[in-house]
């Protein structure tokens, strides 16, 4: 006896399966029946009677996929991924998504559910991010945490991991990820360690069965089952054309509040930030803005952590504070600091050295506390 | 009949001193060359015949055999035409055998018996020794280096023969006056607006002979910056610079108006270029490569990313040698290649800029990271970040220090430390370094944190260090050791990778 959940997970790794065929597929049958249709193994009934029409070579690669992926040993390896499989009809479906007009048919989840019953807040942007970017999302991320409200992030580089280091930091918080690949194939690599901490202590979330590896189709549709779990969205950095701002118009659409973190003009990785706000995306400079937005007026939010650093001298703070709303360069820090190059080298060497500045490929960068995170 | 006639050929970058010896004896008329020939020698024949009857000589019509002595050498180059020529003409009688006594010839013949120049004179002239040497007229500068006797210029071979027989005097070919050693002509540091970060790490690799990477996007003048490195080295001694002449003169290369390379020489090979011509070999010919035209000067890599690895990598030996080493199944040869590496680089793909405005996905970042190997990368004392420089900076039209200001001050501080070391800093030797670079309480503090925080490796420690005390000489620093300062403007010259090696920086 296969387990109904093998023939969904088989199912959801054909290819061209798209959300409307799967959602058709298991409307009103049973996984092993969807599964028959798809295959060929029974004469399909309307509407796929058509599409294999229209399109004969989908019938015979699904032939072949349903050959290649055996609903059983797919279900052996959701097992041992620790992956169960959540679907649409079922009581553990989140109810965020019931009513959603694209909702994916079957979800595949490493950890608890249970936890989306929480207030949510959805924290992304750009994998190519700042410094200064990425300390933002991890203090957003744990201030948020820290009021009890579950982050969901996507995992991706940059922002989105920031975020759930900020969150995972708060003891007893369950951050929430909702990934584009399969719930075992973290992406990217290095992230890996962050994905188990994750599933660990709360959800990871996938529309994919485990084995799917990265593709770019994956990540807007991701984007979408973000933006439709949070009930606030807030976008910290995001390139002109960026994958957030996709998140971000899902959101719109679904009514979901979207915050933007205001960023310098001539900075590229706020572009996209910058124009949301002008769209009319609320700005968000600190937690309580979107703690406000929930309805969670807390105004002790943003209590701020200690930092151990040594306090810089007068002068070496107007260096850092130079450094602050862009990179700065080592020429550029001399001349608007007065000092002559090297008295200014000793300085951000101790600067570096104290962990207030960061110097990648000749630029430096402010670290704020939060930078352990970022 | 028997003539031996001396003459020269190219091996590597060395003259070898060649006898050409003939025989013309009785029996079936024919030509035979022996002593290890290559194709380009055994056209000779051809060439000398075509070249002897045209002028109006007699070939003559018995058993020919020429040896090139030492025979077990291999030999190669159309530069011994001349002398089977005349040597064929003097075993036949035409010329007297005295008349060609302590004469050497050198050059390849047209058929019409007009000489050409040929690769390499200043070499072989120096083989030659204290012997007159007959050149063709084009040869007449690479000659006049090196020779010790007279240099005799010919246009052709019936001039050459009037001569040594007396029916003529010596043609006098002279070729206008050998004009002084012209001044400097390196592009000048004054050009550069702005960018005192990057002057300032030219001035270093140019006391210290450090090894220099210049990291930046387009259009922030890399290239420019790498230019004027050679004029701010002195100019060569008269050792240094008749070496690199030879190497020159057998690379093929024109000599300066005054025949003797006395400035670095600046070499800026394409990133197309192969690992042989780069390194120096050949199948038939050893030439020099671009290292050893370089040598004592400046080898230029632009764009340094899209070199191929495999080409890179063969810099790795040179680099640690100061020589190339050529090694065949009957050669092995090493050529002198003492130069100073400049090159530069894209911080990425796309060119980058600040932090977060590259546009480069990770997996191209790697695969441009891995473009130049992390040991090829360590051999760089200096690794400059250029940024596009300020509009006032481009706008305001003040010229900055010349490169006569700035050499003047190179030339001190190189004085400063062969006096002190035998050497330039790059070269010291690191059971050397606790005696002249010393660290101070300060400094220590500051590669502490630089080693503890994985972004130095211990290499990367004695470079910081090398760099360090090149900065102490630069501000007539005398003392043995460096203070923070000279650290830590060291450590400046040490930039990372836009993220492309996320966890700290390579040595």
């Amino acid at each position: 006896m296969i387990a109904p959940a093998g023939f969904v997970a088989s199912l959801a790794g054909f290819e061209r399966i798209t959300v409307a065929r799967l959602t058709g597929l298991l409307a009103h049958r049973t996984p092993e029946q969807a599964f028959a249709i798809a295959t060929g193994a029974c004469s399909p009934p309307e509407p796929f009677a058509t599409l294999f029409r229209r399109e004969p070579d989908l019938a015979s690669a699904w032939q072949r996929a349903g050959v290649k992926r055996p609903p059983d040993e797919i279900w052996q390896q959701c097992v041992a991924a620790g992956v169960h499989v959540v679907m649409a009809g079922d009581a553990g479906y989140p109810a965020a998504l019931l009513d959603d007009p694209r909702r994916p048919a079957a979800l595949f989840v490493r950890g608890d559910l249970g936890v989306l019953d929480a207030r949510r807040v959805g924290i992304v942007g750009t994998r190519n991010a700042t410094q200064r970017g990425r300390e933002t999302a991890a203090r957003f991320g744990y201030e948020l945490a820290a009021e009890g409200v579950v982050v969901v992030s996507g995992l991706a580089k940059g922002i989105d991991g920031a975020a759930h280091r900020g969150a995972l930091a708060v003891d007893g918080a369950h951050p929430v990820a909702v990934v584009g690949t399969g719930p075992d194939r973290p992406y990217p690599a290095q992230h890996a360690q962050l994905w188990e901490r994750v599933a660990e202590r709360g959800a990871l979330i996938s529309e994919w069965p485990p084995g799917t590896g990265p593709d770019a189709f994956r990540f807007p549709l991701r984007n979408r089952i973000l933006a439709a779990l949070v009930e606030v969205l807030v976008v910290v950095e995001s390139r002109e054309r960026g994958g957030s701002l996709i998140t971000a118009r899902e959101a719109a659409e679904r009514g979901v509040e979207v915050f933007a973190v205001p960023g310098a003009l001539q900075s590229r990785a706020a572009l996209g930030t910058n124009k949301l706000l002008c769209d009319g995306a609320a700005p968000a400079t600190e937690t309580a803005d979107v703690l406000m937005a929930l309805g969670l007026d807390r105004r002790r939010a943003g209590r701020s952590r200690h930092d151990p650093r040594s306090l810089p001298s007068a002068a070496d703070r107007r260096l850092i504070e130079a450094c602050r709303p862009a990179p700065q360069t080592l020429e550029t820090l001399s001349e608007c600091c007065g000092a002559s190059l090297v008295d200014t080298a000793m300085a951000v060497a101790r600067l570096e050295h104290a962990g207030w500045l960061r110097e990648t490929a000749g630029w430096f960068e402010a670290i704020h506390d939060w930078a352990d995170l970022a | 009949m028997f003539a031996s006639v001396p003459s020269a050929v190219l091996f590597c970058a060395e003259g070898h001193l060649i006898h050409v010896e003939v025989q013309v004896a009785a029996g079936l008329p024919g030509f035979s060359l022996v002593g290890l020939p290559d194709m380009s020698i055994r056209e000779s024949r051809d060439r000398a015949r075509a070249a002897v009857t045209s002028s109006g000589y007699p070939w003559p019509k018995h058993k020919i055999t020429v040896n090139l002595a030492p025979s077990g050498d291999r030999k190669a180059g159309s530069g011994l035409d001349l002398a089977i020529a005349i040597g064929v003409l003097a075993a036949s009688d035409v010329i007297a055998p005295e008349a060609i006594e302590g004469i050497a010839f050198i050059g390849e013949l047209g058929l019409d018996g007009s000489l050409r120049p040929v690769v390499g004179v200043v070499p072989m002239v120096g083989a030659i020794g204290e012997r007159d040497v007959v050149v063709p007229i084009a040869s007449a500068t690479e000659a006049h280096v090196v020779a010790l006797g007279r240099v005799r210029l010919v246009a052709n071979l019936v001039e050459l023969v009037e001569a040594l027989r007396r029916e003529a005097p010596w043609p006098d070919h002279d070729v206008a006056d050998r004009p002084a050693p012209i001044l400097r002509t390196f592009p000048d540091l004054a050009d550069v607006q702005g960018q005192p970060i990057a002057r300032h790490a030219l001035e270093i690799a140019a006391a210290g002979g450090h090894h220099t990477l210049f990291i930046g996007p387009p259009g922030s003048g890399k290239t420019m910056l790498a230019t004027r490195l050679p004029g701010l080295l002195p100019p060569l001694e008269r050792s240094k610079a008749l070496e690199v002449t030879m190497l020159h003169s057998a690379a093929g290369i024109a000599l300066p108006p005054g025949g003797l390379v006395s400035e670095p020489p600046f070499r800026a090979p394409h990133h197309t270029s192969s690992q042989v011509s780069l390194v120096g070999g050949g199948s038939q010919v050893i030439r020099p490569g671009e290292v050893s035209i370089a040598h004592c000067g400046v080898l230029f890599l632009d764009e340094l990313a899209e070199f191929a690895p495999s080409v890179l990598d063969g810099l790795r030996q040179p680099l640690e040698l100061r020589s190339a080493r050529v090694d065949r199944v009957d050669i092995r040869k090493l050529l002198p290649a003492d130069f100073l590496l400049v090159a530069a680089m894209n911080p990425c793909p796309c060119g980058g800029g600040a932090p977060g405005a590259c546009m480069c996905g990770d997996a191209v970042l790697h695969r441009y990271a891995r473009r130049v190997s992390g040991p090829l990368l360590d051999r760089f004392d200096l690794r400059v970040a250029v940024h596009r420089p300020a509009v006032d900076d481009l706008l305001v039209n003040e010229p900055g220090e010349s490169s006569a200001v700035v050499a003047a001050r190179v030339l001190v501080a190189r004085r400063l430390a062969t006096e002190r070391q035998g050497c330039l800093n790059s070269a010291l030797e690191v059971r050397h370094l606790d005696d002249v670079a010393r660290l101070d309480t300060g400094s220590t503090a500051l590669l502490r944190h630089e080693l503890e925080h994985d972004r130095l490796s211990g290499r990367g420690y004695h470079r910081i260090r090398r760099v360090a005390r090149t900065i102490a000489d630069l501000r007539g620093h005398l003392e043995p050791g460096v203070d923070e300062q000279d650290v830590a403007m060291a450590l400046r010259f040490r930039a990372t990778f836009a993220r492309s090696m996320p966890t700290g920086r390579v040595a």
